[in-house]
């Protein structure tokens, strides 16, 4: 199965001061696929997955190089709008951080953002919002109350709502299960394999099981570099390198 | 990062208790084979009652197995070992089976009056007994192009038991006297064909083995495909 390609990454190379901590990476990521980025930490998944929106450009002192595509354009090209592209490419962290607002309006943040005022259009991408998110039935009943009274679990379902609700193409989440329980983690697992029929997504993960469970395209990177990209279930039967074996099979270090 | 000690140390010992059944395994078939040509009675009681400590193993193997997967989880080439590991203890178990099942046809030949010794016989036991060496080999070396070759021993397997049956039929058919004796010669004769069909199965196991061992090492499933490396 052949997807149509979202964005493609070439000789991307990424500085934060003197400091290079992504080295000539080259990827495609295709669309309506899920990509799982794995590696030791420090090897710069978090570092190329802001790249992807250009999440680094708040940081001071960093530099890119190389080309990023989205959709066959170029995101660092000088006429892009970082804020659309924003909108485009949303981001859920490892840590829920809902607004200390309720839940309503934690999903409709963005949509105010860009200017959305009817109420009536509000209410209904807010709870097309949460059905995605498959927290609409937990929630539908205290949508006025505080989000920070709601699970952990909830709480990260709730910020996938935030940023679907501005209506993205790609998802990038980096390790979003990592401070959940079990079941919680189950259930983001189950909503990436429903989101994936609708959005692109890009997920960093320090679980090898999970990468396994979620992803169909796994990228193994390694000290800046992208050492191995294939189909999850060859990565984690059969990997072309040893290098992704040791790390897979964790003999490492 | 940790380097999961613990779990290579056990994925060592069930590649250790794997070596121990097949040398047991290979012991049996051995013993079968000689106990059979010899008409050793006592030899061919040993590899029946020495049956159950295969078949031990193999549960064993199987509970760390089982272990393993769900405790540990394995990926890539350790997933394969364990997958591989209890493929290849269900075929030795096999083969036991079989060499219990020629102990058990050398009981009774022995209680009759020897037939005219077939050479087709001996070469099949040769053949099979190399089939057999030559896949314990290759797990001990994990070397998929020595597993992989296995197959190619199999046409002569196949070739040896036809000339043993060939063989036989002919004796039945030919100089069979009325009466008493041909019973007894039909008996033998077929007691004999069942002994040479445990040997082809030996054979055919110890291919399954090699095909698991190419798995194990390549991840490839070479079963029912031409596949060289
Ligand atoms: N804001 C920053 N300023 C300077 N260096 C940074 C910054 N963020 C990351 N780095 C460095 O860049 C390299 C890659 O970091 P990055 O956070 O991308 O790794 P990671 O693979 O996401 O690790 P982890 O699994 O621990 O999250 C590291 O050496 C890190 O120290
Ligand atoms: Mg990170």
């Amino acid at each position: 199965m052949e997807n149509a390609q979202k964005f493609s990454a070439r000789n991307l190379d990424f500085y934060y001061g003197d400091v290079k901590a992504l080295d000539d990476i080259s990827i495609t990521i295709g669309k309506n696929q899920v990509t799982a980025l794995i590696g030791p930490s420090g090897c710069g998944k978090s570092t190329f997955l802001r790249c992807l929106n250009r999440m680094n450009d708040l940081i001071p002192g960093t530099r890119v190089q190389g080309l990023i595509h989205l959709d066959g354009e170029d995101i660092y090209a000088p006429k892009v709008d970082v804020v659309n592209l924003r909108r485009r490419v949303g981001m859920v962290f490892q840590k829920p951080n809902p607004f200390p607002k309720t839940i309503f309006e934690n999903v409709a943040y963005g949509l105010r953002v860009n200017g959305i005022k009817d109420k009536k259009s509000l209410r209904q991408q807010v709870e097309k919002s949460l059905h995605q998110a498959a927290l609409w039935e937990e929630v539908k009943d205290r949508l006025n109350g505080s989000a920070l009274g709601l699970s952990g679990g909830q709480q990260q379902r709730l910020c996938i709502a935030r940023a679907l609700a501005v209506e993205p193409d790609v998802l990038l989440m980096d390790e979003p299960a990592s401070a959940l329980d079990p079941i919680a983690t189950q259930k983001i697992e189950d909503l990436i394999h429903e989101l994936k029929k609708n959005f692109t997504i890009i997920i960093v993960t320090h679980s090898m099981q999970q990468a396994a469970r979620v992803s169909d395209i796994t990228a193994f990177f390694y000290m800046g570099k992208l050492i191995e990209t294939g189909d999850t279930e060859t990565v984690f039967t059969r990997p072309s390198l040893q290098q992704t074996e040791d790390y897979i099979t964790g003999r490492f270090g | 990062m940790e380097d999961r000690k613990h779990f290579v140390n056990s994925l060592e010992k069930l590649k250790m208790m794997l070596l121990n059944m097949a040398t047991m395994t290979r012991r049996a078939v051995e013993n079968a084979n000689q106990a059979f040509q010899d008409r050793n009675e006592g030899l061919a009681q040993a590899v029946i009652d020495g049956d159950h400590a295969i078949n031990d193993l193999e549960v064993q193997i199987d509970n760390i197995s089982l272990k393993l997967l769900a405790l540990e989880q394995p990926m890539a080439r350790d997933l394969r070992f364990i997958i591989g590991a209890m493929r290849i203890s269900n075929d030795l178990e096999r083969i036991a089976d079989q060499a219990v099942n020629v102990a058990e046809r050398t009981l009774f030949l022995c209680q009759h009056p020897p037939l005219d010794p077939i050479p087709a016989m001996e070469q099949l036991m040769e053949v099979t007994g190399d089939m057999l060496d030559r896949a314990i080999k290759s797990f001990v070396e994990e070397d998929p192009k020595q597993a992989i070759s296995i197959r190619e021993m199999d046409d002569t397997a196949d070739h040896w038991t036809m000339v043993v049956l060939q063989t036989l039929i002919e004796n039945m058919v030919q100089n069979t006297p009325e009466g008493e004796k041909r019973l007894v010669n039909t008996r033998r004769s077929v007691q004999t064909i069942i002994a040479s069909r445990c040997l082809e199965r030996v054979g055919d196991l110890s291919t399954n083995i090699g095909e698991h061992v190419a798995f194990i090492v390549t991840g490839m499933n070479v079963k029912h495909q031409k596949i060289a490396f």
